[in-house]
Order: C-alpha cells, then sequence, then structure tokens
C-alpha cells in the first residue's frame, strides 16, 4: 500500500514539469524542502531581473534521489536540479543527465579547486555549479567567558585547551559536546579540526596513497582530539547533539562544537549571549577552515529551455548573482564562491568572514573516503571511552584505506 | 419443516450443513481478502525483493546475493548476529521480568480479599497508553546525568548518576528495562482475565482438601492458565523481534553505544528504508533479506511454543 501510494506521488510528480514545459517554465528540484520560501523568493527576484520564471518543486530528503533518477530516465526531469556533492551527483552525470559546466562564464574563474572539485567528474567535467557551503565552528558563550575575565579567544590551540584547562579549574563545564549520537563527535569536532593540519592539495595525496593515513600528522591530530576529552561534560557518553545544544544554550556549558547549520537555532531558541570562533589552529601550522560543500545547481542536459539553463547556472557563478542568492540563503547555510560577499543577517556575515585568508577545504572524508566514515566514528568513540590511542586510530584506519585501495 | 423455512436456510447456505461442507467459505472471505492484500502479499513481496538489488527504477535481480552478503559480508554479519542476539536479550528481560510480573501482579489482583482492584489495575495499564517515543524520551533524560545528576545528587543519590544509556554494560538492560516497565500492564491483564476465568469451585474444593495458598498457586491456577501463558510468550516473542521505537527513542538508528542496543528492527531500517548515514542510499534488498531471514527465524520459535500450549482443549 505504502509503495502504491510512492508509486503514485512519484507518478504526479514526474507529470509536473511536463505541465511546467507547456507554459515555458522552467522548474527546479531540489531536497531542500524546509527553504521552498527563501528559495521562491529568491526564484521571484530572478524573474524580476531577467523575465525567466523558474518553480520551485522540491521533493523530500530522503526521497529526493530516487525520485529524480526517476524523472530523469523518464525525460521528464526538472530543468534545473540541486546536486548531491561527490558519488551521489557524479552518477547522474555518468548517465548524461547533467550539463557540462566547464564552459560556463565564472565556473572555472570564481570557485577554489576544492569546491569546484566537489561537483568534478573523473574526466574533468564540472557537473552542477556550488551553490552552498556549511561549516563547524566553536560557540562560546560570551557571559561565562565576561565572567571568567577571559578578553581574548585563543588563537592556537595550546591557548584554547589552556582555556578550557581554566575553565574547568572554576567549575564550568568547558565543553558541551557528547558522544552518543555517532555523528556530530566526527562530523562537527574531527573533521572540523582537520584544516588546521594540512591543505587540500595533502588530502589529494592521502586518498591516492601517496601519503600514509598514520603519519605523524594524523597522530597529532588524534593525539590533539584526544585532549578536549577531559572537557566534555559528566556523563558525555550519553549526549547527543540535541542534548549538546540544549545544555549550551541554557547556559551550562561554556561552549560548544557544532555546525554553522545550528547558528540559526540557537539563536532563535534560547537566550544565550553567544559568539563563535574557528578551531583555533596548533602553534606553528596556517590555520584553516572546513568549509563543506553540500549544494551545487544542475542544469538538465535534456531540457527543453538549455539557453535559459546556461543563462540561470552563469548567474550562480557571478559574484553579482553570488551576492544576490546570498541574501536568500537560509541560515547556517554560507555562499561558497570565491568573491567578497556581503551577508545582510551580521551573524551569518561574522560567520562567512571565519574563512578569510584560511585554507579552506571540504570534510576530509566526503570525496573519496566515506567507507571510513564509521570506522572513523568508532573509533573516536573508542579513543573518548579510553579504549583506544591516537596511534591505534592511525594505524587501524591507515589499514582499512590501504586495504580499500588495494582492491 | 415447512418449504419457507427450507427455503430461507438454503438461502443461508444452510442447505449444506453437513461435515465436510463449504458452507462457512463466505464468511471467511471478507478476512481471508484482508489478510492476503495486507498481510500474505507483502510478506511474498518482500521475499522476492530480497532478490534484487538497487531501488526503485534501478532495481536488478540478483538472485540470492543480499542473502550471501548478510551472512558472509564481515561488516553485515557482524551487525546482523550483533542485533540477533542482542534481540534474546531484549526478549529474555520481557519473558523473565515483564510476563513473570504480570502474572505476580495478576495473582495479587485478583486475589479474592484484594482491595481497589480497578486503581491497580489502570495504574499497571496507564504506561501502555502513552507513546513509546514520549516515555523513551523522558526516560533517556532520567538517565542522563546532565540532566537528572544535579536533583540527584541533592537527593543523596550520587550513586545514580551513571551515563546509563551511553555505557556499553548497562545501555540494553535499560532500555529492555524501560520496556518492561512500559508494557507489563499487557501480559497483567491477560492474566487477571486468565485467573479470572479459573472455576472457584476448583480452588474451594483444594482449600477444602488442605491445599496450601501457594499450592493452589503452582498445582491449580498456573496449570490451568498454560495456553494463557503460552500466548503471552509468543506475542513477547514476536513483538520483541519487531521492536524499533524505544531504541530509536532512546538510543540512535545506529543502536548506540557501539551497537550495543541494535535489535533486528533498528537494522532492517538502517540497511532497507533510510540507508546507512551519511550516504542514505538504502538497500531494500538487503534489509527484505534481512526480515525474511527472520521470519523464518520466529517460525522456528513460534511453532513449537504453538504445538506445546495450544489446542489441548
Amino acid at each position: 500500500m505504502k509503495k502504491l501510494l510512492a508509486l503514485a506521488l512519484v507518478a504526479i510528480v514526474s507529470l509536473l514539469p511536463i505541465l511546467a514545459m507547456a507554459d515555458g517554465e522552467l522548474v527546479m528540484g531540489s531536497w531542500r524542502t524546509d527553504d521552498a520560501e527563501q528559495v521562491n523568493a529568491l526564484l521571484a527576484k530572478y524573474e524580476e531581473l531577467t523575465g525567466t520564471k523558474i518553480r520551485f518543486e522540491p521533493t523530500t530528503s530522503t526521497q529526493y534521489n530516487a525520485t529524480l533518477r526517476l524523472q530523469l530516465d523518464n525525460g521528464t526531469g526538472p530543468d534545473l536540479f540541486y546536486s548531491r556533492s561527490y558519488a551521489t551527483g557524479d552518477e547522474l552525470y555518468l548517465n548524461g543527465f547533467n550539463v557540462v559546466c566547464n564552459d560556463i562564464p565564472g565556473v572555472m574563474e570564481n570557485f577554489t579547486d576544492s569546491v569546484r572539485g566537489a561537483w568534478t567528474a573523473a574526466d574533468g567535467s564540472v557537473f552542477a555549479v556550488p551553490f552552498a557551503a556549511v561549516s563547524q565552528v566553536i560557540y562560546y558563550n560570551k557571559d561565562i567567558f565576561a565572567e571568567q575575565g577571559i578578553e581574548k579567544l585563543p588563537e592556537t590551540w595550546e591557548e584554547f585547551i589552556a582555556l578550557c584547562q581554566q575553565l574547568k579549574d572554576a567549575g564550568i563545564t568547558p565543553l558541551a559536546n557528547g558522544i552518543h549520537d555517532n555523528w556530530d563527535i566526527l562530523e562537527c569536532v574531527l573533521l572540523g579540526m582537520l584544516p588546521n593540519y594540512f591543505t587540500y592539495e595533502d588530502r589529494v595525496a592521502y586518498e591516492s596513497g601517496e601519503k600514509k593515513l598514520n603519519d605523524e600528522t594524523w597522530v597529532k591530530v588524534y593525539s590533539d582530539f584526544a585532549q578536549l576529552i577531559p572537557f566534555f561534560p559528566e556523563g558525555f557518553e550519553s549526549i547527543g547533539n540535541n542534548d549538546a545544544n540544549t545544555y549550551f544554550g541554557l547556559g551550562q556549558a561554556a561552549m560548544l562544537i557544532d555546525g554553522s547549520w545550528s547558528c540559526g537555532t540557537l539563536m532563535k531558541d534560547y537566550d544565550v549571549n553567544m559568539g563563535f570562533m574557528a578551531f583555533p589552529a596548533p602553534a606553528g601550522n596556517k590555520a584553516g577552515l572546513c568549509l563543506h560543500a553540500d549544494m551545487g545547481i544542475a542544469g538538465n542536459a535534456a531540457s527543453a529551455h538549455p539557453e535559459e539553463v546556461k543563462a540561470f547556472l552563469a548567474w550562480l557563478a557571478s559574484p553579482e548573482g553570488a551576492q544576490i542568492t546570498a541574501d536568500y540563503l537560509p541560515g547556517g547555510f554560507l555562499p561558497i564562491i570565491n568573491a567578497p560577499i556581503t551577508l545582510q543577517d551580521e551573524t551569518i556575515n561574522e560567520m562567512a568572514a571565519l574563512s578569510e585568508g584560511k585554507n579552506t577545504d571540504v570534510r576530509f572524508i566526503w570525496a573519496k573516503m566515506m567507507d571510513l566514515y564509521t570506522p572513523m566514528v568508532e573509533n573516536l568513540n573508542a579513543i573518548c571511552r579510553g579504549e583506544q590511542t591516537p596511534q591505534g586510530m592511525a594505524d587501524a584506519i591507515n589499514a582499512l584505506w590501504e586495504e580499500a585501495l588495494a582492491k | 419443516m415447512t418449504a419457507k423455512t427450507n427455503k430461507i436456510r438454503a438461502f443461508q447456505g444452510g442447505a449444506s450443513i453437513k461435515p465436510g461442507g463449504v458452507y462457512w467459505m463466505r464468511y471467511v472471505i471478507p478476512a481471508l481478502a484482508f489478510y492476503v492484500v495486507f498481510m500474505a502479499y507483502p510478506m511474498i513481496d518482500s521475499v522476492r525483493l530480497s532478490l534484487y538489488s538497487g531501488t526503485a527504477g534501478t532495481r536488478e535481480f540478483v538472485g540470492l546475493a543480499n542473502y550471501v552478503r548478510l551472512f558472509t559480508d564481515e561488516v553485515v554479519s557482524k551487525r546482523f548476529w550483533n542485533a540477533f542476539g542482542n534481540n534474546w536479550v531484549f526478549f529474555a528481560w520481557h519473558m523473565l521480568l515483564q510476563n513473570a510480573l504480570g502474572i505476580l501482579f495478576a495473582a495479587i489482583l485478583t486475589n479474592r480479599t484484594m482491595r481497589g482492584r480497578q486503581f491497580y489495575q489502570t495504574l499497571i495499564f496507564i504506561p501502555c497508553t502513552i507513546a513509546v517515543l514520549v516515555t523513551g524520551y523522558l526516560f533517556k533524560l532520567m538517565m542522563n546525568p546532565v540532566w537528572a545528576g544535579t536533583t540527584l545528587k541533592a537527593a543523596g543519590l550520587g550513586f545514580l548518576v551513571r551515563p546509563w544509556l551511553g555505557d556499553r554494560s548497562t545501555a540494553l538492560t535499560c532500555v529492555s528495562l524501560v520496556s518492561v516497565w512500559q508494557w507489563v500492564g499487557i501480559p497483567t491483564m491477560m492474566f487477571v482475565a486468565a485467573f479470572q476465568g479459573i472455576d472457584d469451585d476448583l480452588i474451594e474444593a483444594a482449600s477444602i482438601e488442605g491445599a496450601t495458598p501457594w499450592q493452589q498457586f503452582t498445582l491449580i491456577r498456573i496449570p490451568l492458565i498454560v495456553p494463557v501463558i503460552g500466548m503471552v510468550a509468543i506475542m513477547t516473542f514476536v513483538s520483541n523481534f519487531n521492536a524499533f521505537d524505544v531504541v530509536f527513542s532512546m538510543e540512535t538508528l545506529d543502536g548506540a553505544p557501539d551497537y550495543t542496543t541494535d535489535l533486528i528492527g533498528t537494522l532492517f531500517y538502517r540497511y532497507g528504508i533510510a540507508g546507512q548515514h551519511p550516504v542514505g542510499i538504502p538497500e531494500p534488498g538487503v534489509g527484505a533479506a534481512i526480515s525474511t531471514s527472520i521470519f523464518f527465524m520466529l517460525l522456528c520459535g513460534v511453532i513449537p511454543v504453538l504445538r506445546t500450549t495450544q489446542g489441548k482443549e
């Protein structure tokens, strides 16, 4: 029954674009049903500027991949569609559904290699225009910092650890984070730290096996990570991401390591007087920031309106277009273009400014090493429980990757 | 018999009331149709699905590859047997504690000198009426040192401040106990009804013969409700092996910490419906292989219990 309903839904959704094509209107597919309001406003603005009407047709995130695939297979795909980064998005390009974006003005010039790489196939074709990114930050409670006489934010990892110790000595829980949810300890904490230790070029070398995942750098990464553990709350084993957000939001912990996407809810749902900072780099390392390529927009190669599709993609890839787009971006999502963008929302603007003058890269494992996701979570949990050493984790992860490369 | 009544009987199918007749067939049709459409067909279709890979649109016949993967792939088989083992522990808690408490409560509630029976009966049954997501979430907060720690310490119960749900040695037990607490009302109700069905003459005769209350309980009342005990055991078995919500609300879909609370239900959901985070591409074929395997394993467990406890009229 459920299947029937789903099929009926898919059928209806697949038919919609046909109806739309009839009146010369373009359709945009997306997995962000939550953002309809902002995107509709953005598309209205675009229509005002260019006269091209684009209709936003989002599908629930979990159904999006399958629905889109079915539509494209049947030749009823939307003219423009949100593209997942890396393998999931690439798969559609490999089936010939995407407009190749290399010739679209701005695509090759206005994005960094690592950002564009998220939507670049093995043959060098760019299959979508990068649209928005997310990052990880350390939120801090300004009131607690003021009470403790902390005026200067830590500039190095060592200062950050000293600051945590100072707070702990004063009887305050320094960090609200826990390990119960099995994702935030990796996605928010460890992957957020990494760009402080190496660059995009190093990542490529690790992916190819040229550099080993158990070299000195990685042991240092895991050792630095392990330094955080004493500063988690008592019973952090049972603290999930929501618990951590609430704990910080209620002012019971001085800091919270979380994604930029939490910024909106933290500001809206709690009275906490908060600020945020990037992960400080260890002394001697150049600071970096994880700016994760999350949303891209692709053109349908079979669209009945190829010119309009290309025009829209070129607009997205231009600094002017990106500036207007940025005004409509949903909270916590950052513009990804390599051009100065001013954001209307002061807090988000401040967040976007964190990347200035830093190496940026996407999440380390997202490009090629997704198979390491679960082993990394498991090993980080073990480190937190005192059952694994930094060296042991580095060796375990390296062994898995060598095995994967050998295949 | 007049011709008229004969006609009516024939119309009602009465003409074929004789051993071996099929007059009852028409009465079964609605239930049978319902069963076929909503139970048998999806079940058989899920067996079929387990022979395919991919999702809607990209489905491909792969024979028994999903089963081979389920039982030989290092990671998948480890998760499967882990969830299978956890499920037995989860079931053991329900069988030994929930159902034993059910019998105990029912024996107390049906005691002739018991006062306020309705009140206690309601009290025991109330948790069953609350959504699992709600009770699970409340217990999750209560068992979390961050939220309950201050209160417990103030009450001098500092030794209770532990990450119960985050510690591998206690997580599954805590989840099981919450589920036991919530559902103990169901077996209690069934046993109350069973005890009430026992003829008072038997008990009276036994007490006249000098049987102690304990002897009456173990030698008369318990043997008489064996069919109900068997039924309750089967219900517990089936519902425990289909459990999902209590783990979902108290732990995570991964069966945190470290898969110690992973049950067949959560494993099936991860593989078959949601896909592994963060890629999130489900493998309905593997999910169907999990559910099909479990279906046959359950069948092997249910049939002997049914045979030994039921049908002895």
